[in-house]
């Protein structure tokens, strides 16, 4: 069994009367890039919630996994071992690229007293976070606007350096939140391309016998890219038959879908009809109210990833 | 066509102009009342102010006395009333138990009139700097501080959390995160709050000073000496607007990210 | 134009029609087109409130003149001239007078010298002088002026109060320049020292701010007053040579008289005393009938105008109206030393003030 980043054990929630979630389990590998998609109102910002700690659901647990630790620890609020890019107000608007970058580590690894009191060994220490940052974001793309605040650059500019901002603090997941929703095509796949070559990262570390150092939880309403970018995708949604197991009314949305998706090289031209299908199989099982399958119906990831290694799992061959 | 552009010399130009009309009319005005009554002060014209002027600036002491010690009351009052205003407007904005605690009593507050108030500061402050002090911070500030908190709180929720997963502390959130992001808006919430400062400032002056802009525009209005008086008016509009042209110049100073709008 | 004239004629039945008592018909509601309504002369005065200048309040509570343009009073109607009474506060009133935005105005005689430096103003009628009114109150710790040297003395700079004050240095033999008199308001003034604040242990005032102190702390007194310059402090209605000018100024003139006097009958009469004094006190401070009466013997008013006459007439006068030009030029009050005058303006055209009794005199011989 690979090493976890993320586990998700029995997650419950429900505003008041109305229940949003039921039951969600979902385990994720340090190196995995999952798509999660579902309906709308199916609960997803919620689950993203309770995963990055602003919401307390009604009972489950959330852990997080550092590199080389089996220890879980418990979520109980946000903190740097989740990293979030948001769809919108991605930065802070009084820094440049490199300050938004490297604005992590300072206000993790330094406080005032440090940054007033010490002050020689704090110009030091940014120089060094100067510099890191820099190479995130060269690795990004954006080696030439780091001087450039947030209003100079454009939407999916902005989006390359809030990736950076989060990854900077090596997280042990990356949540991205409908990330690309607001650009136009050509840059969503600019976008896109970027976070697989992260996964070709990923894929290089496991050989090489290291920790892979991305991992990413992306959620999106495109089916097409849940399926390009990610090499496994969840389907959360209400819509699944539930008669017979004694519930009184409609437990709330739960996954219903978890299988692997094929990995694409960066630049690689995308074949439609290789993931029309999946599309298909993921609309009419997670999308669509008619359709109400079983619980277990289409969650076989780790059946299938244990008979035939895939994508992460498939690494180190 | 609505909102066409005008190349920048005619703004310029017409903005000339309709000084100038001002300028003007004003003097024909005067030249009309002196018409009817040569000895007549209460409209001077604009040779007779330059003369009240240098009376009041060189042959006595009055403008340099006047105006330290309105400069000092505004000065010191503004002082106090920006640090307390930013402090309590940011936490506001942060702690919810603050802004439970705060909001009714500002929001009340912000809407007394200081200047029907003076009797009460006169009560408890007495007479002396600390009245004009109080008024203008108990004046400005409530405003102030409510402006700055809805500033602060205005920033997007998903900041703040992602400050938050970026490793920073409660403080560091509030015054490494919030705080300098709404910098800009507390300059301009300043900028809006020293006219109304110099209102109440100058009415305290008019009833309880005995030196200041206030107490020699009373004393010599009394007297009709409006050749001193309305150089003096005139001198206290553009203070005020030098502060603000200050203020201005520190926000683009400070700020060099902001887009205004 | 048959239809337009037709048109104009039945609006103007419809005209004379409307409103009208049920028993009149159109035919008697017909004017004939030639009339012409006769204009009426339209003054303003400002006054401020003070016992014997709120008995233009008075006037108007009691029917002699409406305050506003266009409504007259009986008073107006006898003399035939609308008066407008315009109340402010009594530096308002000083520079509406001084902006000629009202043609006379409630004064002292002291603040009407720099004004009249400008613009030529006569005195028609002196309603009261200040004897008592105006007081320096101390605690009672201080019992003579000379204890005062160096210490803070409250009060309103350029007015009657500081000339009270001085006057009264001057009396007991000592250099006002020893004495640090501060500028305060006196209401302002006055409330300190009610609140025992730090600096306002002396205190210049006027009515109704002195009777208030004195009845509100117990541990201070008056220490010396207008008492000891009786007649040098003169309250009267000021009116301005220009507007004099106009027509219809001598019936306006009449009429301020008449009303001042007629009041001050009520003040004299018994029968009337209390009802005027209650109505005056409601225009002065909100003072009972008690306080009242202190009050007007503190401001001693000129009751008849006989007594008008006299004072007007004096050489006192002439000496008083010296020594207070001497106090303004001394403390630059005035851009230039003015001319006083007294009688009819022929008999001194170039003063800038004038004491004129000659409308008393018109108003005293048709009474």
């Amino acid at each position: 069994m690979l090493p976890l980043s993320l586990r998700i054990r029995g997650l419950h929630h429900q505003y008041d009367e109305n229940k949003v979630l039921h039951d969600v389990n979902i385990d994720i590998v340090r190196g995995e890039i999952v798509g999660l998609v579902g309906p709308s109102g199916c609960g997803k910002s919620t689950l993203l919630k309770s995963i990055l700690g602003t919401l307390t659901p009604t009972s489950g647990a959330v852990e997080t996994f550092e590199p080389g630790s089996s220890d879980g620890q418990r979520v109980t609020g946000p903190g740097r071992d989740r990293g979030i890019v948001y769809q919108r107000y991605a930065l802070f608007p009084n820094l440049t690229a490199l300050d938004n970058v490297a604005i992590g580590p300072k206000l993790d690894e330094t406080s005032y007293p440090f940054r007033v009191f010490n002050f020689p060994a704090w110009r030091k220490l940014r120089a060094q976070h100067r510099e890191r940052s820099a190479a995130l974001l060269k690795k990004v793309g954006l080696g030439d606007a780091l001087d450039k605040y947030p209003h100079e650059l454009s939407g999916g500019m902005q989006q390359r350096v809030a990736i950076a901002q989060a990854l900077v603090m090596k997280p042990a997941i990356l949540l991205l939140d409908e990330p690309f929703g607001a650009l136009d095509e050509a840059t969503r796949e600019g976008l896109q391309g970027m976070l697989l070559s992260l996964y070709e990262d990923n894929c290089a570390a496991r050989r090489a016998g290291e920790a892979p150092p991305y991992t990413i939880l992306i959620v999106t309403h495109e089916l097409n890219e849940a399926i390009y970018v990610g090499d496994r995708v969840i389907g959360l949604s209400q819509y699944w038959d539930w008669s017979g197991d004694g519930f009184d009314g409609p437990p709330g949305a739960t996954v219903i879908y978890d299988r692997a998706a094929p990995v694409y090289r960066p630049n690689a031209p995308k074949e439609y009809e290789q993931f029309m299908a999946q599309r298909e199989q993921i609309r009419g099982a997670v999308f669509e109210p008619k359709v109400s399958p079983k619980r277990g119906q289409h969650v076989d990831f780790w059946e299938a990833v244990a008979a035939e290694p895939h994508g992460i799992f498939a690494c180190d061959v | 066509m609505v909102r066409a552009p005008l190349a920048s010399r005619w703004v310029w130009l017409l903005g000339g102009i309709s000084v100038l009309v001002l300028l003007l009319g004003y003097s024909w005005i005067s030249h009309g009342q002196q018409l009817e009554n040569p000895n007549d002060t209460t409209i001077p014209s604009l040779a007779a102010m330059l003369d009240g002027l240098q009376r009041a600036a060189l042959d006595e002491d009055w403008l340099w006395v006047d105006t330290k010690a309105t400069g000092y009351r505004l000065g010191v009052g503004l002082l106090i009333s920006v640090v307390g205003s930013v402090l309590i407007g940011v936490l506001m904005s942060s702690l919810s138990a603050l802004e439970a605690l705060l909001l009714p009593p500002l929001t009340l507050a912000a809407k007394v009139v200081p200047t029907a108030a003076l009797a009460v500061f006169f009560a408890l402050v007495g007479t002396g700097t600390e009245l004009y002090i109080t008024m203008i911070v108990f004046g400005i500030s409530p405003a102030l501080t409510l402006s700055i908190y809805l500033a602060a709180k205005a920033i997007p929720v998903e900041l703040i959390d992602k400050a938050y997963t970026l490793g920073a502390s409660h403080m560091e959130v509030i015054w490494g995160v919030v705080f300098p992001a709404v910098v800009p808006q507390i300059i301009d919430a300043i900028r809006l709050a020293v006219g109304p400062a110099m209102v109440y400032l100058i009415a305290a002056e008019l009833y309880l000073g005995d030196e200041g802009y206030g107490y020699r525009i009373r004393l010599l209005s009394r007297r009709l000496e409006m050749d001193v008086v309305y150089p003096y008016i005139m001198l206290l509009a553009g203070f005020g607007f030098g502060i603000d042209v200050l203020l201005t110049g520190l926000r683009k100073q400070l700020c060099p990210w902001y887009v205004e709008g | 134009m048959t239809i337009r004239s037709t048109a104009l004629f039945a609006l103007a039945l419809v005209a004379c029609d409307g409103g009208d008592a049920p028993s009149s018909t159109p035919a008697t509601d017909a004017k004939p087109a030639a009339e012409k309504p006769k204009v009426t002369p339209v003054f303003s005065l400002a006054w401020s409130e003070y016992p014997s200048w709120s008995t233009f309040g008075v006037a108007h509570e009691l029917g002699l003149i409406h305050k506003k343009k266009g409504e007259m009073g009986e008073i107006e109607k006898k003399w035939g001239v609308d008066i407008e009474l315009k109340e402010a506060d009594y530096d308002t009133c000083i520079s509406m007078y001084g902006s000629g935005q009202v043609d006379a105005a409630a004064l002292t005689n002291m603040d009407s010298l720099p004004i009249a430096v400008t613009k030529t103003t006569v005195g028609i009628l002196p309603t009261s002088t200040s004897f008592g009114a105006d007081a320096l109150i101390t605690t009672k710790s201080v019992t003579e002026l000379a204890q005062l040297k160096g210490k803070p003395v409250r009060g309103l700079e350029s007015s009657v109060s500081q000339y009270t004050f001085e006057r009264n240095l001057e009396l007991a033999g000592l250099d006002a320049k020893e004495f640090t008199f501060t500028n305060a308001d006196p209401g302002a003034a006055a409330m300190a020292m009610q609140q025992k604040q730090d600096g306002f242990e002396a205190i210049v005032v006027w009515n109704p701010f002195v009777m208030a102190t004195l009845n509100k702390r117990d541990d201070v007194h008056v220490l010396a007053d207008s008492k000891a310059i009786p007649g040098e402090i003169i309250d009267m209605v000021v009116m301005s040579q220009s507007s004099l000018d106009k027509p219809g100024a001598d019936a306006f003139a009449h009429a301020v008289i008449d009303t001042f006097y007629t009041i001050s009958d009520r003040i004299e009469n018994e029968k009337t005393r209390d009802e005027t004094l209650i109505k005056l006190g409601e225009k002065f401070a909100k003072l009972d009938v008690e306080s009242m009466k202190t009050i007007v013997d503190q401001t001693k008013f000129y009751k008849t105008p006989e007594e008008a006459l006299a004072l007007f007439g004096s050489d006192e006068l002439k000496k008083v109206m010296d020594t207070v030009v001497a106090f303004e030029m001394g403390h630059g009050m005035l851009k230039a030393k003015p001319e006083i005058g007294y009688g009819k303006k022929g008999g001194a055209p170039t003063a800038a003030f004038r004491f004129d009794g000659s409308y008393i005199e018109a108003v005293k011989s048709k009474k």
